[in-house]
């Protein structure tokens, strides 16, 4: 290639600078409602003794838009089904529900030659370099392949492709005949891209390109990607659970948890002027690589995300959001509300256990409350409370739930919070206050 | 006051394979103080890791320490050993490389203690996780009773058919006394784990990542240890986990004034918890020193290199990164070059970098150290290789 050996600085162009400027009015990849439900199907012995237990709601009601030559970011931590929405936008899995629409065409209903033509159209960069390639086959033929799927060209000029590939994404032609052992992680997920480019696609997934690889070499992997990205009109849809590099290569934002959209937007928007608290709180989470990183103040968001079998009703951050909002007539503030629901939770969840056997029930009732409750609550709360706990010492959970609901039970709990249609949009109940 | 606690000096760690000699940690300097957090960074394959198991004496066949000392301040210890080994010990540090196996071997648990990367294989899946950590009181509580004792077993002798029909008559035999299942419960409690008591019944797979971390920090602190070393604690778990637990690390420090010893690849994480740092590049430190000597002063090009190949959540997404050239480094001895580690890679690299290695040289104060000829002398161009930092392989976009 022309510019192999340019100085770094000479590449700075316009680099990641993809406004939807120049694009048709339709999104290129219209997705609504994508639903991907894990082991709905349950065997009959489960049936029969009634042991079935939930399907696990990997993807639930997800509707985004992505536009021509941009990139949208999906973030979200581990588990939270960024991976397996973007499997399922390529039809790599079938959806549970939803629709999605690739070029004004409905993705699942395509089939025989239309289905081949959107293979072509789409790619997919995966994760881990060292288990997406196969380890017996020569990096020529690994990235010759699609070209051999899809009966493109002669083998002569899909030769020639592939060597102009490989020296397109950093790697040089006559490593043609090496196999993926001989390469670092860095080169491997180059050799990964210069296969998902074989076809010449539109649109490309690019699933944690670089969380396996070391910074230096990450960098140099971004840098290609969006290199690529300008050269060849392409768009991408990039999922990672790093922050900081859907900041670096990203125009839109969309922001997962357990399953659901929670924020989307502009990416200048959505991490400078975060909306939903759960956004917030991932973004203070971020630790800063600058000598004053210690001394800057974050509050951490408690506990663990809950379970996709069984997730928490209205919005699913509620479980450990540190904005709440309480009912109108509780005048507590936030922190000795966020206790008092997580004390909530844990009756639900029926996670209270007595240390010690023998004491008896006022006395384990009284190292609950001190183990639950660190604020010093006024009545009529502290009275409420260790009503609760009480009941909660003689083992009954329900009536002690039941009790709490009746003074405290929040807006967040009733109505899942709508995304809304906006450019920017947090699915919250805050702003609405 | 602050004093030292830990001096390592020359500390080299070579693995003898197969494949010939792997020169993983070479001549590692490194002071610690009593009660404050030193951090490690590095890329992968830097030596990070080996230089932590170094240092507890934990490297294994084919590796070996071949080099070095690690001197540790315990002022008992030093008279215990004073008698047996006079060499070994200077004033109140004591040389662990020098004296008995059996000496080192107490040590662990109650005077260093590690947390692993992955709490998932750091537990056994089939003891709840209440006995792996009363397993772990009990052998700190035998090990400071009888400080040379090398038993490490508690329950059994072994897992014989005897014990296992043994064990399934007679469950509550299963922790070996009360009083340390009732310090188990307790040590999950300090390590914040909700409901305690019936955590400790249930099995490792039923905790989740940020929770058994949390289990892992509760086992490495049953011993009281004076130095943790905790080698990449929070990389398996999600940014909002890692930020409790290290969060859960500050607190334990500043309760027990435990002394910290942090590896991690990343510098944020440096940066949140440490007070002077040191950096790795392919089994040297290459620079050293206060979080403001190496973050905002950086001398060597590879920490150069390293802190603007990351990116950030203010750049605005416009900067380009800047990447450092080329792959990180075989440590296999005959590809090692003669001179500097990163001549190969390095955009300031000149004609006597290739020669022989540069000498670990203070800077400015006298705690910032860096492993580079630039210390002392201007970048010039005239003397600069042919263009390196253009490498065709690495950076060609």
């Amino acid at each position: 290639m022309s510019d192999t050996n340019l100085p770094p600085t000479e590449t700075t162009s316009t680099a990641i600078e993809h406004d939807t400027d120049g694009a048709t009015d339709d999104p290129l990849v219209s997705v609504s409602g994508l639903t991907k439900y894990f082991g709905t199907d349950t065997g009959l012995l489960d049936r029969v003794f009634g042991t079935e237990e939930p399907p696990v709601r990997a993807v639930d009601g997800l509707s985004f838009d992505i536009w021509r030559g941009e990139t949208l970011g999906l973030v979200g931590e581990s588990g939270c089904g960024k991976s397996t929405a973007g499997e399922t936008l390529l039809r790599l899995q079938e959806p549970t529900g939803g629709e999605v629409t690739f070029a004004g065409q409905s993705v699942y209903e395509l089939s025989g030659s239309q289905l081949t033509e959107f293979r072509r159209s789409t790619a997919i960069v995966f994760q881990d370099p060292f288990s997406s390639l196969d380890p017996r086959m020569e990096i020529g033929e690994i990235v010759r392949q699609p070209l051999d799927i899809h009966e493109l060209g002669d083998p002569a000029h899909r030769n020639d492709r592939v060597r102009e590939l490989l020296d397109r994404v950093g790697l040089s032609a006559d490593q043609f005949d090496r196999y993926p052992h001989e390469f670092s992680g860095g080169q491997r997920q180059r050799i990964g891209i210069a296969r998902a480019l074989a076809l010449d696609p539109e649109f490309v997934v690019l699933d944690e390109p670089t969380s396996a690889l070391d910074v230096s070499v990450q960098a140099q992997v971004l840098n290609l990607l969006s290199d690529l990205q300008d050269e060849f009109d392409l768009t991408f849809l990039l999922i990672s659970h790093d922050l900081s590099v859907i900041r670096q290569v990203c125009d839109r934002v969309a922001v997962m948890y357990l399953g659901e959209l929670i924020e989307v937007g502009p990416a200048a928007q959505v991490f400078n002027d975060p909306q939903h608290p759960y956004t917030r709180a991932l973004l203070e989470s971020v630790p800063r690589a600058t000598s004053t990183e210690a001394d800057r103040e974050i509050t951490t968001i408690s506990g663990d995300v809950p379970s996709p079998r069984n997730p928490p009703s209205g919005c699913r951050f509620r479980t450990r959001c540190p904005a709440v909002i309480p009912p109108p007539d509780c005048a507590l503030e936030q922190a000795a509300y966020r206790e008092i629901q997580t004390v909530r939770e844990r009756i639900d969840n029926r996670t209270f256990t007595a240390a010690d056997p023998e004491a008896s029930p006022d006395e384990v009732a009284a190292r609950f409350y001190d183990r639950g409750i660190k604020h010093d609550l006024p009545e009529p709360h502290r009275g409420r409370l260790e009503r609760a706990f009480t009941a909660v010492a003689k083992g009954e959970f329900e009536r002690a739930s039941a009790m709490l609901a009746e003074h405290y039970e929040s807006l967040c709990e009733r109505e899942s919070p709508p995304l809304g249609e906006a450019d920017h949009g947090a699915a919250c109940h805050l702003p609405d206050e | 006051m602050t004093t030292d606690i830990l001096r390592i000096t020359g500390l080299t760690t070579r693995f003898f394979t197969s494949e010939g000699q792997i020169n993983a940690v070479t001549d590692l300097d490194l002071t610690i103080e009593q009660g404050e957090i030193v951090g490690i960074v590095g890329e992968s394959g830097s030596g990070k890791s080996v230089t932590a198991l170094s240092i507890m004496d934990l490297v294994e066949s084919p590796g070996e320490i071949t080099a070095g000392s690690v001197q540790y301040r315990d002022r008992e210890l030093a008279t215990q050993v004073r008698e047996d080994a006079p060499a070994a010990v200077d004033e109140d540090f004591v040389d662990l490389r020098a004296v008995d196996e059996s000496i080192r071997t107490g040590l662990r648990g109650t005077s260093f203690s590690m947390i692993f990367q992955d709490p998932e294989s750091s537990f056994n899946p089939s003891l709840t996780v209440g006995e792996q950590l009363a397993e772990a009181v009990e052998v700190q509580q035998r090990a400071s009773s009888r400080p040379r004792s090398t038993r490490a077993r508690t329950a059994s002798d072994d897992y014989s058919f005897g014990n296992y029909l043994l064990s399934m008559a007679l469950p509550s035999k299963r922790y070996v006394t009360e009083a340390s299942r009732e310090r188990a419960v307790g040590l999950l409690e300090q390590v914040g784990i909700p409901d305690p008591a019936r955590r400790a019944e249930e099995y490792p797979h039923q905790f989740s990542g940020g929770m058994l971390q949390r289990a892992m920090i509760a086992q490495a602190l049953a011993g009281e240890p004076d130095i943790l070393i905790a080698d990449e604690p929070t990389t398996a778990l999600d940014v909002t986990i890692q930020a409790q637990i290290l969060d859960l690390l500050g607190e334990i420090q500043e309760e027990t004034g435990m002394t910290i010893l942090l590896i991690t690849h990343n510098l944020g994480v440096i940066a949140r918890m440490c007070d002077r740092v040191a950096v790795m590049y392919a089994g040297e430190i290459v620079e050293r020193g206060t979080l403001t000597d190496v973050f905002d002063n950086p001398v060597h090009p590879y920490t150069t290199g390293l802190l603007g190949s990351i990116p950030t959540l203010e750049s605005g997404g416009n900067d380009r990164l800047q990447p450092i050239a080329g792959n990180v480094p075989s440590l296999r001895d005959e590809e090692m070059p003669t001179g500097c580690t990163f001549a190969d890679r390095c955009p300031k690299a000149m004609e006597v970098c290739l020669d022989a290695p540069p000498a670990f040289t203070v800077d400015d104060s006298e705690t910032h150290r860096t492993r580079c000829y630039l210390v002392d002398r201007e970048y010039n161009e005239e003397t600069a290789l042919e263009s390196t930092s253009a490498d065709s392989m690495s950076d060609a976009q």
